[in-house]
């Protein structure tokens, strides 16, 4: 599946970053990283990524800074389902934080949930996404994945 | 291997005869909750009804997936900032088109107040909500957990949801709680045993005989503040006081479960409810909670009652216990939300509003109020019967806020310092 198997340069968080602190592109945590983050580059993070408030306007902002993904020790459900919902692939994957350093390239393949650190050979499993999931993802999101696929089909899920 | 109440739930939901901790699931929604400032053109220039349009035409549809099972509530009366104004009339346009519930002026208030009170809260539902204390709804034995903007319009689209079934945390209660003790102490002590992050996409089960003794209003808060800890949801499963509740707000159908006793916990704590002080969480986290004496002479500028953690008539009561015959400190302030206007108006049946006006107490229309808005300047001091303490919660980064239960704020504003409610009883 293309789009799934995402490589890219990292930039690397702490821990309990809130949904707050996220908003204007992590400006809460590092106000200079909105100038500094390219358009495929990675974000990973420590553990209770996205604690707080589910606004999602926080989410959005690293969509439009051009993060391709984001990996993290733990994410809090509720953003999870977010940066997946606006088409933002990420993933759970424990311990990822130990085995990069910023600046590392990374690859991470969504469908297998192997994470691998390209720069040091380490890799680490992933807690792997559902099939559902990452039709949402393929399709750049639940918007457009929903007007895909009920398509001209009323009252799609009835029952 | 049984399984926990939440999973029962979620197997009923998702159409399965049993589903296990890690299963990814799609669900049928019961009931679908939204706040008027979801309506707003913050998260998205279209408009969440905007976005809706789009991928309901694309669908080659124009109505909602079950317009009776989604209730909207304006959580502010008046609105005071362009975005609420502005979502509260989409709201309100989305429910006259839709032909959805909307709850305003007197049948108003805190839209999770709101959603129990009207009878839209039953066991064994499969409910979401597009604002994170959605959880509360978990005390009358229904699942209940809060998503974000583009979730609530697949809901609304489809009536279905994805979801990944959570570990459970079971909290065993024993005993019976002290004088000024209730859900909210409860509740700030279960934050300080797990920590802040304590329950992060786990469901936190309250169990144990213990439960009886609570009333619905601690049960409330009790799973209203499970997000505080990051969890999926909180629940209780129903006894007799809940069901007695349920009927006197609904029509009383509903389908109710337990857990299985060889149902499987990732941890179980036991709670004796007799050895719980009256809790005070100091600022940053709900999770900073310690014994009432710990802060005992904290000086204060502003005591707050309300929200949808504990502005029910069970919080007014206890405000009103402690303020009878008694006046706040010159130069403190003490507002007073009631959570909704149901409560309000019991409250002056009762004749609380007139202790609290002898108090010098401030009352203000049901709403959200000083949760979600600036009351505080730099290096003020509030004690808050809310759920959130962060930096800069309620004013500008200096300022501070410490939680407690509504008893324990009275007794601090009528002392202008932090007090021990049961020196007032």
């Amino acid at each position: 599946m293309p789009g799934l198997i995402i490589r890219g340069r990292i930039w690397k968080f702490g821990d309990s970053i809130d949904n707050g602190n996220i908003d204007g592109v992590m400006e809460g945590v590092e106000p200079e990283f909105k100038s500094k983050v390219a358009p495929g580059d990675i974000l990973v993070a420590g553990k209770f990524f996205g604690m707080g408030a589910s606004d999602e306007h926080a989410p959005r902002s690293l969509q439009q800074a051009g993060i391709a993904a984001v990996v993290a020790d733990s994410i809090s459900n509720i953003y999870q389902r977010t940066l997946i919902n606006i088409g933002l692939p990420a993933m759970e994957c424990p311990d990822i934080s130990s085995i990069v350093e910023e600046g590392d390239r990374v690859e991470i393949d969504f469908i297998s949930g192997q994470v691998r650190n390209l720069s040091n050979g380490q890799s680490r499993s992933g807690d792997r996404l559902p099939g559902l999931a990452l039709d949402i993802l393929q399709r750049g999101g639940l918007i457009s994945y929903l007007k895909e696929e009920f398509s001209g089909k009323k009252t799609p899920a009835r029952g | 291997m049984g399984m926990t109440i939440t999973e029962k739930i979620i197997a009923h939901a998702a159409g399965k005869e049993r589903v296990k901790v890690g299963d990814f699931v799609q669900a049928n929604v019961d009931k679908l909750y939204i706040k008027d400032l979801r309506f707003s053109k913050k998260e998205d220039a279209r408009g969440l009804y905007g976005v809706l349009l789009e991928v309901l035409r694309s669908m080659g549809a124009d109505r909602v997936w079950d317009a009776k099972k989604i209730v909207t509530n304006l959580d502010e009366q008046p609105a005071r900032t362009d975005r609420r104004a502005e979502g509260q009339e989409m709201a309100r346009k989305f429910a006259r088109e839709q032909g959805s519930i909307l709850y305003e002026g007197e049948e108003g208030g805190i839209g999770h107040n709101v959603m129990v009170e009207h009878g839209h809260v039953k066991p064994g539902e499969f409910i979401v909500g597009g604002d994170s204390h959605t959880c509360t709804y978990g005390a009358l034995g229904a699942f209940a957990t809060g998503i974000g903007f583009t979730e609530t319009i697949g809901v609304l689209a489809t009536g279905k949801i994805w979801l990944k079934v959570p570990p459970a945390i079971r909290f065993e209660l024993r005993g019976r709680p002290g004088p000024c003790v209730v859900g909210k102490d409860i509740v700030l002590w279960v934050a300080r045993k797990i920590g802040y992050e304590g329950a992060i996409n786990r469901t936190l089960e309250y169990t144990g005989a213990g439960i009886e003794a609570l009333s619905v209003e601690s049960r409330l808060t009790m799973c209203n503040m499970a997000v505080e800890m990051i969890a999926v949801n909180a629940i209780i499963p129903p006894d007799d006081r809940a069901m007695t509740y349920i009927r006197e707000v609904s029509d009383g159908d509903s389908k109710s479960y337990r857990s299985d006793s060889d149902s499987e916990y990732e941890q179980s704590h036991a709670v004796d409810l007799s050895r719980i002080d009256p809790q005070v969480a100091a600022p940053e986290y709900p999770s900073n909670a310690h014994p009432v004496g710990d802060f005992r002479g904290f000086k204060i500028h502003q005591g707050f009652i309300g929200t949808c953690t504990n502005g029910r008539i069970e919080d007014l009561r206890m405000a009103a216990k402690i303020l009878r015959g008694r006046k706040i400190q010159p130069g403190v302030r003490l507002i007073i939300t009631p959570a909704s206007f149901l409560a309000y108006r019991l409250a002056e049946k009762e004749g609380l509003m007139e202790i609290f006006r002898q108090a010098n107490a401030t009352v203000t229309s049901s709403e959200c109020g000083l949760c979600v808005r600036p009351s505080l300047a730099a290096g003020e001091v509030c004690i808050s019967s809310g759920n959130r303490n962060y930096r800069g919660r309620m004013g500008p980064k200096e300022s501070s806020v410490f939680l407690s239960n509504a008893a324990t704020v009275a007794a601090s504003a009528v002392t202008g310092a932090i007090a021990d409610p049961r020196e007032f009883l």
